[in-house]
């Protein structure tokens, strides 16, 4: 099961602004790369021109699985989720009126993972016990933090090979953020996720993090392993406030 | 005037009605109460269902409710293709697709109706089968045997679609696609691809509904427009896109008819529909049974 994402050279805009100049980024199987950056420097962008919404004006996203490689500028949302990619999307972007058993089973609406529904739905429930008790609620009617457990676990459902996480912290207490990352990692340690994390938040990104890019003004500045971070001049001077 | 044996006889025949009134709307609760499309030309569609059954009834001597039946699969087509032409033409272009999407199915509407009355003329059509015309006793009350067909056809709407919605990967898609789109994308559903699905199976049900509405009385071309308020009365009043509550509003705006005519006299029975309405929405906006 060889698994990478390779960028490239990536650019990309809205109309006449440009998001992204140049990007180049790659994960390995089994990696966790933290995508760093304040709002607004094209984090997002990004993932969301690996997920084929946003498409990017020059450059490549590949997909190696194995031992294809697939385009992903060239494919659908939908073609790219049954290849085994799944995000979870700034905002949470749940199905507020239905419930959140509804919720989780649409996660599994790719054909690779209807087979395996009833163990994904039940290693969810084990992971997230709190979705287990609300399964028959509105996923609009739970509070931020059960919200963005059940997007993350909507994705899992597709049993996805690499997992894409959009700002999983935004709008939530500090508290719940640091839950929210505890949970990601125990996830991809006990299940090997290969894992592209988007986030502003510098100290709790690298709890979980192999390695880690800095984004600004859509260019990545500096790409190193945890510990290059921590002692860069750039990141102290951007996050650390030293 | 007032007695408990009419009382009785008023909620029996409310009961029939409101499941001839849940019928006639489900159709509408998929295209308009899941999907979000001003489908206004559902009941014209719907007429179409009965003058094709009408056709089929008496040129091969088919039973009507059978005739309903064979065409569900030739409107699922027909609602594929129209959900297709309006995606195309409107809904892709832009924010006011609503405003927009009314002219076009009012449009819609009118074509059917000026197209059934250039092809079968402005007479009222009928069908016959054995059960129509004959009555039954229900204690000391006859029944007419042509409202258990509306009975049928309601529950099995109901039920069939409840399930097919709730238990379908593609029916829980149904569900999500109006709340949020390119969510839906990111499980991997297109959601035109499902819109145009799920289009298409609110049409299909309307045949069936079409032969139920000329097996319960006579039909004429311009027929539509009675239905059109009183079927999105009943989709609103239901909460939208929730098909049991679909039954249950029809059977609430049913009796409640029913029970008005008995008590005041036919001509009040109109403004019940949307006296309810009004009622419902002051008190619950999100209908009885939404979400």
């Amino acid at each position: 099961m060889a698994l990478s994402l390779e960028i490239r050279g990536l650019d990309a805009g809205y109309g006449a602004v440009r998001a992204l100049h140049g990007v180049s980024l790659s994960i390995g199987e089994k990696e966790t790369v933290a995508l760093l950056g304040t709002n607004g420097n094209g984090k997002s962008t990004l993932m969301k021109c690996v997920m084929g919404m946003v498409r990017p004006s020059r450059g490549d996203i590949v997909l190696n699985l194995d031992g294809q490689a697939f385009d992903l500028k060239t494919l659908s949302t939908e073609a790219i989720v049954d290849l085994g990619v799944a995000m979870v999307p700034e905002g949470r972007r749940l199905f507020p009126r239905l419930t959140v058993e509804e919720n989780l089973l649409l996660g599994a609406y790719r054909r690779a993972s209807r087979r395996q529904l009833g163990r994904n739905l039940e290693f969810c429930y084990e992971a997230f016990p709190v979705l287990k008790e609300r399964r028959r609620q509105l996923a609009g009617s739970m509070s931020g933090g059960q919200q963005q457990m059940l997007a993350i676990a909507r994705a899992l459902m597709s049993a996805p090979k690499l997992l894409l996480v959009d700002e999983p912290s935004v709008g939530l207490a500090p508290i719940l953020v640091s839950h929210t990352i505890t949970k990601i990692k125990e996830l991809k340690e006990e299940y090997g996720l290969t894992v592209l994390m988007a986030e502003q938040n510098f100290h709790q990104a690298i709890r979980i993090a192999d390695r880690g890019s800095i984004i600004v003004h859509g260019e990545i500045v500096f790409s190193g392993t945890v510990s290059e971070l921590e002692k860069n001049e750039l990141v102290k001077s951007y996050y650390l406030g030293t | 005037m007032f007695s408990l044996d009419l009382l009785f006889e008023a909620l029996i025949f409310g009961v029939l009605l409101g499941c001839f009134y849940a019928a006639v709307s489900i159709g509408l609760s998929v295209s308009f109460g899941l999907l979000d499309v001003p489908h206004v030309a559902h009941p014209a569609i719907m007429v179409l269902g009965s003058y094709c059954t009408w056709l089929l009834a008496t040129r091969s001597s088919l039973d009507p409710l059978l005739a309903g039946v064979l065409l569900m699969p030739a409107f699922f087509l027909v609602g594929v293709l129209v959900y297709r032409f309006y995606y195309e033409t409107f809904e892709r272009r832009g924010s006011d697709a609503a405003v927009r999407g009314l002219a076009f199915f009012f449009g819609l509407a009118f074509i059917i109706e000026v197209g059934l009355i250039l092809f079968f003329g402005v007479d009222q059509r009928s069908v016959e089968a054995s059960y129509i015309g004959k009555s039954f006793r229900f204690g000391d009350y006859r029944i007419p045997m042509r409202m258990l067909v509306a009975f049928a056809v309601a529950l099995l709407l109901t039920f069939f679609l409840s399930l097919y919605l709730s238990r379908t990967f593609v029916g829980r898609a149904i569900k999500a696609v109006a709340q949020d789109e390119p969510a839906l994308r990111l499980m991997g559903a297109n959601p035109v691809r499902i819109k145009q699905w799920a289009f298409g199976i609110a049409t299909g049900v309307s045949a069936l509904a079409g032969a139920m509405l000329v097996i319960v009385s006579p039909v004429e071309p311009a027929m539509d427009r009675v239905y059109i308020g009183r079927t999105f009365c009943v989709v609103v009043l239901a909460g939208l896109g929730s098909m049991t509550g679909t039954l249950a509003a029809g059977l609430i705006l049913g009796i409640a008819e029913s029970v008005v005519m008995m008590l005041f006299g036919a001509s009040w029975a109109p403004a019940v529909a949307f006296g309810l309405l009004l009622v419902v929405l002051g008190l619950r906006p999100q209908g009885l049974f939404g979400r």
